[in-house]
């Protein structure tokens, strides 16, 4: 099917897309398009414009700065798993990128889209979840920052105005004690998760988890926070089975849907699983733990 | 837009995607549509250098892009009326129906142009977008080494020389073989600090219904991340 008809502009700056979404009667902004070109396609999104933020160069970046790593609005997923910091000292990302859809899908894809398209069966969020990240929405009374637990509100809806547009996402630079991972259970390539777990852990020089993070995917009606199992984690020395008891916790505080790849109950318990493995991972890359069989 | 090496220029709608713009408006018919959903890799095209879905894309979105489509293999200085890709293709049974054949071949350029000696695993990652239907990927997974083979055989005079004929030969800029090569990302924490050992024979998944039961081996833990 065609899309709609719609009036196509292209910005330069953000501020010439500010202007533009200030003006326009409900506009949609166009990143990468991986998502929405389908959506147009189908006539789910029927916007009479289409703000496409493909031309704004100061945008494209990816880099660590100032304490954070910052992710701008047109970093695709490719440039993730490219990227030499990302693989050294961001786990959680360097798993999660090569994991989403496939690997043209990844070469238009944009990771600050797929946040916020604010689909809950998209990767990122879990991850800027795990992370404690936050995004920056910037509209005509200049740039605010939104903690990512205050971005989603329901499934394809966020806490953005209409003018807005979410220009970055930034996540704090692992310490020396961090490590990260993410695990998603899914049939095929270029399938969306069944279930996801994303999980950073911060180890105090003592040995033990000073800050847990875990964020769970499509497994909610948003990406969502497995606080629970966080607050189990903090304080504790890493263990198997201290690791079971967050899966289990994660597993409580998860609210998924049965559907046509498992029931509610399947998904409950791959939350459990996936969060242990992912718990395994981060706490091994923190190097706060050894595995017989790691490399 | 420049499309395999020639400059054209075309008027459409906003909401034209690039493979109708592709294969009506401009009369190659070599990229297909197959799933119209973003699944299927059949409209696969180069962008830049990169594979992408044209059917994921505003035709309007590829102004002032260098587009590749199938039709501009035999153009390539490495090609010798075929591409080694497609004569790969040909003399490894990578087709049946050919149906997926020119997004196969899109993304098997555009792997080959990053890595000229990709592993079996490899070659299966760089096609993992694109579904053939006739399930021949082993064919399609050889048809590729093949052309790997083939192209690190040809004399290095020829990936040198710039693209024939007259025009502005952009066409030669995908064959840039010199990128770098994608390290294993090895996420080893940079400062070991005093930490504990874990017993891995407790670690278990504890799925009763993951992968057969449950789990003693460290590995299931944590070991797979593909």
């Amino acid at each position: 099917m065609k899309a709609a008809h719609f009036e196509h502009h292209e910005p330069t700056s953000v501020s010439k897309a500010v202007s533009l979404l200030e003006s326009l009667d409900e506009p949609t902004i166009l990143s990468g398009g991986q998502s929405l070109v389908p959506m147009l396609r189908f006539r789910l999104a029927r916007p009479d414009t289409v703000v496409d933020i493909n031309g704004i160069d100061e945008l494209d970046y990816l880099h660590e700065e100032d304490g954070y790593l910052k992710i701008g609005a047109l970093a695709r997923h490719a440039d993730i798993e490219d990227s030499a910091v990302i693989n050294e000292r961001y786990g959680s990302f360097a798993d999660t990128a090569p994991l989403v859809a496939d690997p043209q899908i990844r070469n238009r894809g944009t990771i600050v889209g797929s946040v916020a398209q604010a689909d809950p069966k998209g990767d990122w969020g879990s991850v800027l979840i795990a992370h404690d990240g936050d995004v920056v929405a910037t509209g005509p009374d200049g740039e605010r920052t939104i903690p990512i637990d205050e971005l989603f509100l329901l499934p394809y809806d966020t806490s953005l105005d209409e003018d807005e547009l979410i220009t970055e996402a930034s996540v704090p630079v692992p310490t020396d004690r961090e490590g990260s991972a993410y695990h998603k259970l899914k049939r095929k390539t270029g399938d969306y998760a069944m279930a996801g777990v994303a999980a950073r852990l911060i180890f105090d020089a003592d040995g033990r988890i000073e800050d847990a993070g875990l964020g769970m995917t499509a497994v909610d009606i948003t990406n969502a926070r497995a606080s629970d199992a966080e607050d189990h984690l903090e304080g504790e020395r890493p263990s198997p089975e201290l690791f079971a008891e967050a899966g289990e916790l994660a597993a409580e505080q998860s609210n998924p849907e049965s559907d046509e790849h498992g029931d509610a109950s399947y998904k409950e318990r791959m939350v459990e699983v996936l969060a242990q493995r992912a718990l395994g991972d981060a706490a091994e890359r923190a190097g706060a733990i050894k595995r017989r069989n790691s490399p | 837009m420049t499309v395999n090496g020639t400059e054209r220029s075309i008027e459409v709608e906003p909401r034209r995607l690039l493979v109708h713009a592709i294969r009506e408006d401009l009369d190659m018919t070599g990229t297909h549509i197959g799933c119209d959903t973003g699944n299927c890799g059949a409209c696969t095209v180069l962008i830049d250098g990169e594979p992408i879905k044209s059917c994921l894309m505003f035709a309007a979105q590829a102004d002032g892009s260098e587009v590749m489509t199938v039709e501009g293999m035999e153009e390539l200085p490495e090609s010798d009326g075929l591409h080694p890709l497609q004569e790969g293709f040909h003399e490894e049974h990578g087709l049946q129906c050919g149906y997926c054949t020119p997004g196969m071949l899109m993304s098997g350029k555009a792997l080959l142009d990053e890595n000229p000696d990709p592993s079996e695993e490899e070659i299966r990652e760089a096609i993992s977008g694109n579904l053939c239907r006739c399930t021949g990927y082993q064919n399609i997974v050889r048809s590729i080494e093949y052309a790997a083979d083939k192209l690190a055989a040809q004399p290095a005079a020829d990936g040198g020389t710039v693209a024939v004929d007259g025009d502005a030969g952009p066409a030669a800029a995908g064959s840039d073989a010199d990128g770098p090569e994608p390290t294993g990302g090895d996420a080893d924490a940079p400062e070991p600090f005093e930490g504990y050992e874990v017993d891995d024979d407790e670690f278990t998944c504890g799925a009763e219904n993951c992968c057969g039961g449950p789990s003693t081996d460290a590995e299931h833990i944590g070991g797979d991340n593909v």
